[in-house]
């Protein structure tokens, strides 16, 4: 995997942890360490609304827009940071 | 996965609210004896939770109205108004509705989600950017996703979050298309649409509004939220519904661009659906009669909406960040709400439960929806009964 996707994966993962601190998530403790596999319906359950909330936050972190369209089967933090990738290419024109 | 092993999750849910009594989703009203009141499992129940502002489900007018379409006109239109033709009750009411709105177009759709899928799926296309209120109902983010456009959420009425997104679009702000509501129906909060109008202008943007719950409701005349804060002449499209405070079925958009009458042509929701019936077009038009002729209805519904927010505000109870006629509660968890709906329900008040995800955030809420139909002592009963729900739960 390239340093830059590395890089955002990161991120990703560190946000994910703070929104679901903040959020008082159950199950962040029991889950453990984040990685880029770490699927957000699945392993933290969270809901269609929960996904939105967090996905709003990457926007903000990022300074990019994120469509609604491509949220649909993107659940992994890997899947978010081709998002990221995809969205900040796109930004750079 | 077969095809039907995917209704396990709406199954588990259904067992969910059907363990603690009643099932929210699925209440029956044996009978509906006025538009405030019904039978509900023999008990006398208040109707708080049925959007009917204006109470004109039992107008006298209305229903003789509806009574003579269907004896002139008939039970129905049997197809659309494409194949089969418009009645011209569908064209006066279209033209009523237009003028009511102050301007030059109106159009008819058979519900109120029908109009937000025909509106927005026929002014979008792939590769267009709508910005959406991060609330916004179901069926604009159905119109937005059947469009194919690109789809970005703003944060509920925050215009600093909407600017911030207009600058990330570049030169695409220049022909996006904003969409919010007026009142928004879970909160009961109004969309600051002055502050949304100012950037509009200033990226060049479309505005397009959903006063499905504030039409008859806010504003000098009782077109809305854009009337009440004037800026009806900023806004591009108008959507709404005729099921609430127009106590009928039905959605319509009006406008000031003469495209409005090319969606006709182009909008499947519109094309592909029956029209509305004769005696719902009648009625619907009555009611927007006795909407501009009778103001005192608003007064009436604004004077129950100031008891019943005050009432549970000063019992304690967290409620919504303005004063309207859509009342929420803040009850915090599902377990603490459901449990609270039916007592609710099984002492006489009929209210909505609304739980995470269908909520705007982490919380769940009851929500009461007041009518101009409602009596003081009808609003009473139901800051009773909250306060009983809390004492004893």
């Amino acid at each position: 995997m390239n340093t830059r996707k590395n890089e955002i994966e990161r991120r990703i993962c560190e946000l994910l942890a703070s929104y679901l601190e903040s959020s008082n998530h159950p199950e962040l403790e029991a889950h453990g360490e984040i990685t880029g596999d770490t699927n957000l319906a699945s392993d933290f359950t969270l809901d269609s609304f929960q996904i939105m909330e967090f996905m709003m936050e990457i926007e903000e972190s990022f300074d990019i827009l994120i469509d609604v369209n491509s949220l649909s089967n993107s659940h992994t933090v890997s899947d978010l940071a081709e998002i990221v990738i995809s969205s900040l290419d796109d930004t750079a024109g | 996965m077969a095809l039907l092993d995917k209704f396990a999750a709406a199954d588990n849910l259904k067992a969910q609210l059907s363990a603690v009594g009643h099932d929210p989703t699925q209440v029956v009203i044996d009978k509906i004896i006025t538009a405030t009141e019904g039978l509900v499992e023999g008990r006398h129940t208040i109707l708080a939770g049925t959007n009917n502002y204006l109470g004109l489900t039992f107008d006298t007018a209305c229903i003789e109205a509806g009574k003579q379409a269907i004896e002139t006109q008939g039970t129905g239109t049997t197809g659309s108004r494409m194949a089969n033709g418009s009645f011209a009750a569908h064209k006066a009411l279209e033209q009523d509705l237009a003028n009511f709105f102050g301007v030059p177009y109106g159009m008819v759709f058979s519900t109120g989600y029908a109009a937000n899928l025909g509106t927005l799926t026929a002014l979008l296309k792939p590769g267009d950017a709508v910005l959406l209120d991060a609330d916004a109902h179901a069926s604009l983010y159905d119109g937005c996703q059947m469009s194919g456009a690109d789809i970005f959420r703003f944060r509920h009425n925050d215009t600093a979050s909407l600017e911030k997104r207009l600058q990330r679009l570049g030169e695409r702000a220049a022909d996006c298309l904003i969409v919010t509501e007026g009142l928004y129906s879970v909160m009961g909060d109004c969309a600051p649409l002055p502050e949304i109008v100012e950037l509009k202008k200033r990226y060049g943007a479309w505005l397009l509004v959903d006063e499905a719950h504030s039409l008859g409701v806010y504003g000098d005349s009782g077109c809305g939220v854009a009337e009440a804060q004037g800026v009806m002449q900023d806004v591009d499209f108008f959507v709404g519904t005729f099921s609430k405070s127009l106590g009928a079925m039905g959605g319509f958009c009006t406008s000031r661009h003469p495209q409005l009458e090319l969606i006709r042509y182009v909008s499947r929701p519109f094309i592909f659906t029956a029209s509305s019936s004769p005696s719902i077009v009648a009625s619907t038009h009555e009611a927007l009669r006795q909407l501009q002729a009778r103001p005192e209805l608003r007064k009436n519904l604004w004077r129950n909406a100031h008891q019943l927010y005050r009432g549970l505000h000063d019992s304690g109870f967290e409620v919504g960040p303005e004063i309207s006629p859509v009342v929420a509660v803040r009850l915090g968890k599902k377990e603490v709400a459901l449990p609270f709906w039916n007592y609710l329900l099984e002492n006489g008040i009929y209210t909505n439960l609304m739980a995470p995800p269908a909520s705007p955030d982490q919380h769940s809420y009851v929500r009461c929806s007041v009518s101009a139909a409602h009596t003081a002592q009808q609003v009473e009963r139901i800051i009773q009964v909250f306060c009983e729900a809390k004492e004893k739960l």
